[in-house]
């Protein structure tokens, strides 16, 4: 496996992004805060770009197509039919002052893009623009230059653009989703982009291997794998795909999470004699014991800052999800509607845990803050939904489902909007853990 | 390994020309790595032996070391005859298909799963000498990672009750597959059900 990301640097190097228009616009006005219930997703017209010669006609409609994909993982747009569009897009200016927004708004587009390229020889030049289809402005504007290879690059940092003016942050661009692909008795380590492409598995030795949870570097994974008939955790290089033997301590060696910012992880052992949670070195080694019980502890979680844990514990009888204050030491439960609380995890600006609950028989995916306040069920509807991820910017959640059938990845929207099918291989597809962002951003 | 094993045993039987015995030992054979196959774990390693590979490799020639390691390993568990042999067969075949099962997200042994362990015990009692494991799985409801825990306790509540009962916990083993080996398939509360269990396996 190669690195992908120096290639990026380079073309971070080549790339000219020109801010084309000054965009005070930005700072005026604020267009969705995703975080209200009432929120809905952003209906956006990307019609056909505008070829300025005639070299690769095809990617009038590839490069309009694949914005169109970028923008709709993001889950804030609905991206509307192109079939729907009035007149030859070729034919449609591609500045402000050319475009008829009276017919885009009709047509019951809040946004419009606009794209135009040229290509000589290997070179792409590639000009967007989103335009406020209802204030009739311009919203931002961009101008990339590079190779022609690099045309799906150019696409996403666009797209992260437009997310970036629209809401004030970054999207998940560029960021990867490990999973656990499960294929008759073989479970391994695969890696997905955002968006659902390049599927491309980590571990191939045909065991058990679950639980992987990323370095906050995005360069590491730790997982949860079977060596005979007993566990242990590796730490695997996402790079090289080099692995090594991160714990093996006697029982369980279970379900890991690193501590941000703090060089540790926490981690499930039964050394002890019961699954419990200990807080471990970046070499495996037992810096001390976080939770103490006669029940099950496991599945742990830090809070972004790294001084919370939220885990699940049995010691009610049934899993429920408590947060522990790692550095006094006290802990309280935080689920208390149902008998079956499991899988939290903290969103990245610490506001919420997700987690999976039993709800009417099946599994679905809840939403609370850390105080126990809060309580939201996300899913709903057919089949069993369990394992919430979040996305690094903090707007989508991973999770498996098999309303399909057999289990895969699908992203919702926080707000319970946007749900969409991420994985569509053979098998299953369970346990997924979204990557920080990386570095290119 | 235990399929290596029973195949070098296998190989010991033709070898000693007991034609009568090493049909019957076939036939339990075919009982016995039937259950076997269902239940030893891929391994952890890209050096994964494909299933049935031993049974070939024990067949083979060169096994005069080997007959000497069964003979050491006849001697270990105390079996000095043909009949002591079959005796131990049979009882290990049932040692083996008898599993403990459990409620859903439950870890109590109900009167069934003691009755069984106490014939556990038994045996164990029995042949001193052999290894045990005890593996703990669940139904594929609920999460991997509990499920893996679950599994676990599952393993150690047998462990614990044979511990109990007088066993040397140093033959036993506690193990978990949470979710992850499941005899059935099925999405029904029968399927689950069956799920829901500790199985027993022997290491020699």
């Amino acid at each position: 496996m190669t690195r992908k990301v120096p290639s990026f640097w380079i073309l971070l190097l080549v790339l000219v992004g020109v801010s084309l228009w000054a965009s005070p616009l930005r700072a005026q006005r604020v267009y969705i805060d995703i975080n209200q219930p009432s929120f809905e997703q952003m209906p956006v017209a990307i019609p056909e770009f505008k070829r300025q010669n005639e070299q690769q006609p095809r990617y009038a409609g590839e490069l309009s197509g694949m914005l169109g994909n970028a923008l709709d993982s993001s889950g804030i747009f609905r991206i509307l039919d192109p079939r729907g569009f009035l007149g030859d897009p070729q034919g449609i200016g591609v500045e402000l002052n050319t475009i008829r927004f009276d017919d885009w708004r009709r047509l019951g587009a809040d946004f419009l893009v606009r794209g135009q390229y040229r290509v000589e020889g290997d070179q792409l030049a590639l000009e967007m623009r989103l335009f406020d289809a209802v204030a009739g402005r311009t919203v931002v504007g961009k101008l990339y230059t590079g190779s022609q290879g690099e045309r799906r690059r150019m696409i996403q940092r666009f797209a992260d653009e437009i997310l970036f003016a629209i809401t004030g942050e970054r999207g998940n661009f560029g960021t990867r989703i490990a999973f656990v692909q499960q294929q008759g008795k073989d479970r391994e380590i695969y890696l997905v982009d955002f968006d659902g492409s390049n599927p491309v598995p980590l571990t191939q030795d045909h065991g058990i291997n679950l639980s992987p949870a990323w370095h906050p570097s995005g360069n590491k994974i730790v997982y949860v794998g079977f060596q005979g008939r007993h566990t242990k955790l590796f730490a695997i290089d996402v790079g090289s795909g080099s692995r090594r033997v991160l714990a093996e301590y006697p029982g369980l060696n279970a379900a890991a999470a690193w501590r941000p910012g703090h060089g540790e992880l926490a981690a499930t052992l039964s050394m002890g004699g019961n699954p419990d949670i200990y807080l471990l070195n970046e070499s495996g080694g037992v810096v001390r014991q976080l939770t103490k019980g006669w029940s099950i502890e496991v599945s742990p979680c830090w809070s972004p800052d790294g001084n919370r844990l939220a885990y699940v514990s049995s010691e009610t009888g049934n899993p429920q999800v408590y947060v522990l204050e790692v550095a006094g030491g006290s802990s309280r439960r935080i689920t208390f509607q149902g008998t079956y609380n499991t899988d939290p995890a903290w969103s990245p600006k610490g506001d919420f845990i997700a987690y999976t609950g039993q709800a009417h028989g099946a599994f679905q995916i809840f939403v609370i803050r850390p105080d126990g306040s809060g309580n939201r069920q996300l899913t709903s509807g057919a089949g069993n939904n369990e394992s919430p991820t979040w996305s690094p910017d903090g707007r989508l959640i991973a999770f498996s489902s098999d309303r399909e059938g057999s289990r895969a990845i699908w992203v919702t929207v926080v707000n319970g909007q946007g749900l969409r099918r991420l994985t569509h291989l053979g098998g299953e597809q369970r346990m997924p853990d979204w990557s920080p962002r990386t570095t290119e951003k | 390994m235990l399929k290596q094993r029973l195949a070098k045993w296998l190989g010991w039987g033709r070898r000693s020309g007991q034609t009568l015995v090493c049909a019957l030992l076939v036939v339990a054979m075919a009982g016995f790595m039937g259950c076997a196959k269902k239940q030893v774990p891929v391994s952890g390693t890209a050096a994964a032996v494909p299933g049935g590979g031993g049974i070939q490799q024990g067949a083979g020639s060169g096994m005069t070391e080997e007959q000497l390691g069964e003979q050491a390993l006849m001697d270990k568990l105390g079996l000095h005859s043909e009949a002591e042999r079959q005796a131990f067969m049979k009882q290990a075949q049932t040692f083996k298909n008898d599993d403990i099962h459990f409620d859903y997200d439950s870890y109590v042994l109900n009167a069934e799963a003691k009755g069984i362990l106490d014939q556990k015990a038994v045996f164990v009692r029995k042949y001193p000498a052999v290894q045990v494991s005890i593996e703990g799985h669940c139904d594929e409801r609920g999460t991997s990672e509990y499920n893996l825990a679950l599994g676990e306790r599952r393993a150690k509540s047998a462990w614990q009750y044979l511990v109990n009962s007088g066993i040397d916990g140093k033959i036993l083993d506690a193990v978990s597959y949470g979710e992850e080996r499941p005899l059935a398939s099925g999405r029904d509360e029968a399927s689950f059900a069956r799920n829901r269990r500790a199985h027993f396996d022997l290491i020699y």
